[in-house]
């Protein structure tokens, strides 16, 4: 177990290194730079030179990314070990070092900062979501497996697909529309820009929990219902199967209550597709969903994926989609490690 | 489908009755699955070949003295107030957009590139996926982890997002043409299909990777069944386990779980025109018209509504379609 | 130093672990804590070598986290306006500030030269309380106040403090600092986006861009910048050409003062809040990067007694219909007008009154390329310029109330002529004829014209340009009969697609762009934008070949726009400019303009504000009626 562990850790070295080989060229051959324009005017060359001079975009490509692995410079007290630059202070640690770099678009602040400002949010958002998929989707699920063919399948089944082929650019706005601008229940957007903000909120006493969750509420559920739905009907399919395995009719046979045939030996085993499909939704949905953060106004990550490659703000790029992709390959690892808990005939071998 | 009538074409000869006529009588019975095929037939019908004969015009012509006109019958559907500024014009089944385009005629073309998406994806993706997981859920040892380290590596890529960079860079590109033969003549292919090519190209790499996952799963959890190990005591060759008794066994969650995606696709493409990649302007799809309507919604709701609908509906046809074979195709669900 | 740095690992995991145990890292208001890298330059005696070091700095802004006062009760019951920026700003240094939002925070900030009247529009003093040229116009002399206090303020307790030098002086903004945010700006290791534009002052494009005018490193220093403060109140700039706009160039945020203490302590980050010191009317209270800022009015600011909102909330959501949500349900107080929502809010009894329409300082316009056939034919720009119904546009596409275009520069800048009365306006029978007597020329039917050329129109990614574009398209098509091709392109591939020197053959026959102002003077206009010698001249104006290697030497345009920039006289001035601009847009017909922006938006009624014509936003002149705010909210 812990040399499989061991070993897929080591298998993702490969592929963080492709990921950022692949983005650091790729996001580079797009034509035009970061600093060939500001606003509806072409800036001057000499303009232009200072500021690629500042960022080293006037190295090679080479040399850039070796700055980018590892950093402009290493010194041991006064030792130098290298220096890319050595007529200029250390520009960037390298991302080994765990540096990702300054953004250009946002002048002062650095990948880190912009990543610690926004992960926080669509990390919240995306648990909740899920969450909440799992607490209506499983449970409709199992009960349209067992009720199958009946009205309540029908009903659940239509509701689930209901949920799945509404788009959340639809849902979201409609949510507002009708639940903050009419009825006035929930806060449109502003969660976690107004008080109360996320900062040491579980160490905070008197922190305002009711506030905190009524500005959750609607993009959790524009979120988490396409969620339900899906593991609604995942969770439906694969009981069905389930429960007409060869050990559940022995369970049966043997005696057994069937709330305990389901429980305790049915459900853990047909959860594996749902488990399955949670992984890498895991990593999509904590790094930030675009569409529902841009309509409810969340200082979330997912803008960032797609404002950084218009901006040409290389080091963003970089350092958001490797972020992505380390919670992507460690979900994968997850859901991995589950299938063995879930399904004991499944070893690591 | 494709998949499962593979075994069939095999064992014809020698057992009439097979798998797959047993699978479509049953799937004949099934009242809302066939709805749903023949819906889903019409629908692909008139989007491909009745289109120009069932429109009035081209999907980009405009008439902007007719924008946001709201056909008479639709005024119920709005919202209070609607009668002060809504334009009320008989001229349009569906009312027009912003630039006065015929929302019929949007809605009918706009099918093409939300049913080819969905029609090529979930294919491709299908069936690439099922057939590698098989192979590498079944063989195991080795092969099973050269191939799910290869499927862990690409796993690994945020495709999403590198769907975004090569879209940005094939748009980037595309007026100016790249320098190698290879990538010129893609560029030119991509060119000529809208700027759709690089969207299949990029949903069947992300989703055969997720299926050959979930194929492989369901094949662990499979292969040490007392049905396989029996077939293989008889002596059958692997081929005839993987496509007899293993894909059968299987085949449901992956068709599900498939159908299940397709909404994605389209959202996907529906994602893509809104931050600007998906297809070209004026091309109409499902998705692109709806993120063009949703942040009118307080004052044109009718511009919405079309699309909307489409999508829903092509969506739930989608998904009973996909239930239906499943029901159809999995042979211990027999009542 | 790299103990320090956290492995990307742990960081990683770190943060995963912040969200599970206390989901937080939104900025702290309480604690900063800043490790800082400086160079710092010794020099030791004896010794001719400079040695350049990195040090590090750890200055830690500790205050104790006041549990039992929530922070919010400190804003209660403060007169509060409640606004969107709609995007984070890219920062608040002003040398460094590029777009609207912040340099119309910068405004609020920090004090300039020379401010706008928000009215008229015209330059009035601020930190300058007077000013002189001399004869030559290239040496300007500034007097200064030396009343307004430099302030820190510290969010922890929400005290605003003078800031004093290290001798504890209280320290008043004043011409050395006017001085150090000048070489700043214009310092190369600064990189500053906007620095072209101190070119105007001597040696500042040489030390800049580091070359001399021929082409060799430069020996200048930054001491030779033609900025000098004669004493604290007095600083004097020396120009390369006399310019008669040079205080609206003063007043720019670029050259605002710049406070040397605490950018040297802080590096770049000296914009966050708690770290920055300024001088304007408000100050930084909160800076939660991507979700919302809060400004405090600054009780030291010499006009505090006449700034009456104290607190100004801001937030930062992109999407239009959310933000006018927030404002339907009295979150804030003025918003814009999402242009789908128009119809409504135009035809709703309440939203209707609360509806204005400003004017704000840009054009929209559609360039030919002159160099490129057919358009390398005055007649067929002509032809394509007077057929597009401007007003058309406005009314049944745009719907803002733009005003429609038919010269360069918006009505509020210095020289620009008023719309209509130069230039080419809607008339379809004329740009038929114009493009007729090309056919005749040529001999060429339309069916050949449209055959022969492949005309493509570009613009640039985004759903507003493309509905205008294919309005025009259709405008062409009816009124010339002519076929055009609408092309888009993604922002950054768009700019490099229309440069100047980009091969004919990959460039668009039209392209659009807008110009919006950075100061307000026609220089800034058509001389920046179409001088063939000094200007970008995107259009290709007088070029000897397709890509404009070569111009064939100056025309009347750009003779007239370059004297008079140079130009003493303000009346002389204006009507050049006119005439200029009566070139462009008619004899040469170099390129088409579409209409002036304006900026649709709803304001409570309880709010009271006014419209610079120069667009921005000075909130320390507004006034919020708190009881009827506060009456509505309930």
């Amino acid at each position: 177990m812990l040399r499989f562990i061991i070993r897929r850790i080591l298998g993702f070295i490969p592929v963080l290194l492709g990921v950022v080989i692949f983005t650091f060229f790729m996001a580079r051959a797009i034509p035009g730079g970061p600093f060939d324009f500001v606003g509806d005017r072409s800036l001057p060359p000499s303009v232009v030179k200072n500021l690629e001079a500042k960022y080293h975009l006037d190295w090679s490509q080479g040399k850039q990314f070796v700055s980018y692995m590892i950093g402009d410079e290493m010194k041991i007290g006064s030792f130098t070990i290298y220096d890319l630059d050595p007529s200029a202070p250390a520009y960037s640690y390298g991302v080994l070092r765990g540096d990702l770099g300054p953004s250009f678009r946002y002048r002062g602040q650095t990948v880190n900062d912009i990543i610690s400002q926004t992960f926080p949010l669509s990390a919240q958002l995306g648990i909740m979501a899920i969450i909440l998929g799992l607490i209506i989707g499983i449970p409709a699920g199992i009960i349209s497996a067992l009720k199958q063919n009946t009205w309540l399948d029908y009903s659940a089944t239509f509701v689930a697909v209901l949920g799945v082929s509404i788009p959340s650019l639809v849902m979201a706005p409609l949510l507002i529309w009708i639940f903050s601008v009419k009825l006035g229940w929930f806060p449109a957007a502003t969660w976690g820009a107004k008080p109360p903000y996320f900062q040491n909120m579980f160490l905070t006493p008197g922190f305002d929990w009711g506030n905190y969750f009524m500005h959750a509420v609607m993009p959790v559920f524009a979120l988490g219902t396409g969620l339900s739905a899906s593991f609604a009907r995942l969770m439906r399919a694969s009981l069905l199967q389930v429960i007409r395995e060869d050990y559940i009719r022995t369970a049966r046979a043997k005696g057994l209550h069937e709330r305990a045939v389901i429980y305790s030996h049915a459900l853990k085993n047909s959860l594996i597709p749902v488990v399955t499909i949670i992984g890498p939704m895991f990593a999509g949905l904590i790094t930030g969903t675009l569409v529902i953060e841009q309509i409810f106004g969340l200082n979330g990550m997912g803008k960032h994926f797609v404002q950084s490659i218009t901006n040409r703000d290389y080091a963003v790029v970089l350092g958001t989609i490797l972020i992505y992709t380390i919670l992507l390959v460690f979900s994968n690892l997850l859901v991995d490690l589950m299938y063995g808990w879930l399904d004991p005939r499944i070893r690591f071998d | 489908m494709a998949v499962a009538e593979l075994p069939a074409a095999g064992q014809l000869a020698r057992k009439p009755r097979s798998l797959m006529s047993d699978s479509i009588n049953r799937l004949k019975k099934n009242k809302l699955a066939i709805i749903s095929i023949v819906f889903l037939v019409v629908v692909v019908f008139s989007a491909f070949v009745l289109a120009p004969y069932i429109t009035t015009g081209d999907f980009a012509d405009q008439d902007l003295m007719q924008n946001n006109a709201v056909p008479a019958w639709m005024v119920p559907l709005m919202p209070e107030g609607a009668e002060n500024y809504a334009r009320i014009s008989t001229d349009f089944i569906l009312g027009a957009d912003d630039l006065g385009r015929d929302l019929w005629t949007r809605t009918v073309y706009g099918a093409r590139i939300s049913l080819l998406v969905a029609i090529v994806a979930s294919t491709v993706s299908l069936l690439i996926g099922t057939v590698y997981g098989l192979v590498s859920g079944y063989v195991g040892g080795m092969v099973d982890t050269v191939m799910m380290r290869i499927v862990d590596f690409l796993y690994g890529f945020p495709f999403l997002i590198v769907v975004i960079l090569l879209q940005t860079y094939f748009k980037a590109v595309a007026r100016r043409g790249v320098g190698s033969g290879f990538g010129q003549s893609l560029v030119a292919l991509n060119a000529s299909m809208g700027g759709m090519l690089f969207l299949f190209i990029a949903i069947g790499m992300v989703n055969w990777i997720g299926m050959a996952r979930i194929a492989r799963g369901q094949v662990l959890s499979v292969r040490r069944k007392e049905y396989v190990e029996a077939a293989k005591a008889v002596g059958a060759p692997d081929t005839r386990i993987i496509f007899r008794h293993i894909l059968p066994n299987i085949v449901g969650p992956l068709i599900v779980v498939e159908t299940l995606a397709i909404p994605g696709y389209i959202f996907l493409e529906a994602f893509l025109s809104f931050i600007g990649l998906g297809v070209d302007a004026p091309t109409p799809s499902w998705g692109i018209m709806i993120s063009e309507a949703a942040p009118g919604i307080r004052t044109y709701p009718n511009q919405l509504l079309p699309p909307a609908i489409a999508l829903t509906l092509t969506t739930l046809a989608f998904n009973f379609m996909g239930d239906g074979l499943r029901d159809a195709f999995d042979p211990r669900l027999k009542e | 130093m790299f103990s320090k740095r956290t492995l990307l690992l742990v960081v990683v995991i770190a943060m995963l672990a912040a969200v599970a145990a206390q989901c937080g890292a939104a900025p702290t208001p309480e604690t900063v804590t800043v490790v800082q890298t400086v160079v710092v330059t010794k020099e030791v005696k004896g010794e001719t070598v400079t040695v350049v070091e990195t040090v590090e700095k750890e200055v830690v802004v500790t205050k104790e986290v006041q549990v039992e006062v929530a922070p919010a009760t400190r804003y209660d019951g403060k007169v509060t306006l409640n606004l969107n920026l709609g995007t984070e700003p890219p920062t608040l240094d002003p040398a460094l500030a590029t777009d609207t939002t912040s340099v119309n925070l910068d405004r609020n900030l920090f004090v300039g030269l020379t401010e706008f009247d928000p009215v008229t529009g015209d330059v009035s003093p601020m930190l300058a309380t007077d000013w002189s040229v001399s004869d030559d116009g290239l040496t300007w002399t500034f007097n200064l106040r030396n009343d307004i206090p430099w302030v820190h303020y510290d969010p922890a307790t929400g005290e605003t403090v003078q800031v004093t030098d290290g001798d504890g002086n209280p320290r008043f903004v004043n011409a050395y600092d006017v001085e150090y945010g000048a070489k700043r700006t214009i310092n190369p290791e600064t990189a500053s986006d906007y620095a072209y534009v101190t070119y105007i002052i001597k040696n500042a494009m040489e030390i800049n861009t580091g070359e001399d005018a021929d082409g060799n490193p430069t020996e200048l220093t930054l001491d030779d910048v033609g900025v000098k403060a004669l004493d604290e109140s007095t600083v004097q700039f020396t120009l390369e050409n006399p310019a008669g706009y040079f205080p609206a160039i003063a007043g720019m945020w670029i050259l605002r003062p710049q406070p040397q203490w605490t950018i040297e302590q802080y590096g770049e980050r000296w914009i966050e809040a708690g770290l920055i010191d300024t001088n304007g009317p408000y100050v930084l209270d909160e800076w939660i990067h991507g979700g919302s800022m809060r400004l405090v009015k600054n009780p030291l600011w010499i006009n505090a007694d006449n700034v009456q909102i104290e607190v100004i909330d801001l937030l930062m959501i992109q999407e239009a219909s959310t933000a006018f949500a927030l404002y339907e349900n009295n979150e804030l107080d003025t918003t814009g007008v999402p242009s789908p929502e128009l119809d409504r809010v135009k035809a709703d009894p309440v939203l209707s009154e609360q509806l204005r329409i400003a004017p704000v300082p840009c054009t929209y316009y559609y360039g030919f390329v002159n160099t490129k056939p057919p358009f390398d034919d005055v007649r067929v720009r002509r032809a394509f310029s007077a057929a597009i119904d401007r007003q058309g546009l406005v009314d049944n596409v745009l719907k803002g109330g733009q005003i429609p275009a038919t010269s360069f520069a918006p009505p509020g800048i210095f020289g620009a002529p008023e719309p209509g009365t130069v230039g080419l306006g809607y008339d379809p029978e004329y740009a038929k004829a114009q493009l007729q007597d090309f056919l005749d020329e040529k001999g060429m039917t339309l069916d050949e014209f449209n055959s022969t050329y492949d005309i493509v129109l570009g613009h640039n990614t985004s759903e507003g340009h493309a509905r205008i574009a294919a309005a025009i398209q259709q405008m062409w098509k009816d009124n010339l009969g002519t076929e055009v091709r609408v092309e888009n392109q993604e922002w950054k591939v768009y700019l490099k697609t229309i440069k100047k020197n980009t091969p004919i053959e990959d460039e668009f026959s039209i392209y659009r762009l807008g110009w919006c102002a950075d100061y307000p003077d026609e220089n800034n206009w058509v001389y920046e934008v179409f001088n063939s010698e000094a200007g970008s001249n995107r259009v290709r104006r007088n070029c000897a070949d397709p890509t404009c290697e070569e111009t064939t030497g100056p025309s009347k345009f750009d003779e007239l726009t370059a004297a008079a920039g140079i130009e003493q006289d303000p009346q002389k001035r204006i009507e050049m400019y006119k005439e200029a601009e009566d070139i462009l847009a008619r004899e040469e017909a170099a390129y088409a303009p579409i209409y002036h922006y304006t900026s649709v938006g709803v304001t409570k009624p309880w709010l009271t504000r006014n419209y610079p014509t120069l667009g921005g936003a000075d909130w320390y002149n507004w006034k919020i009626d708190v009881e009827a705010k506060n009456a509505a909210m309930q």
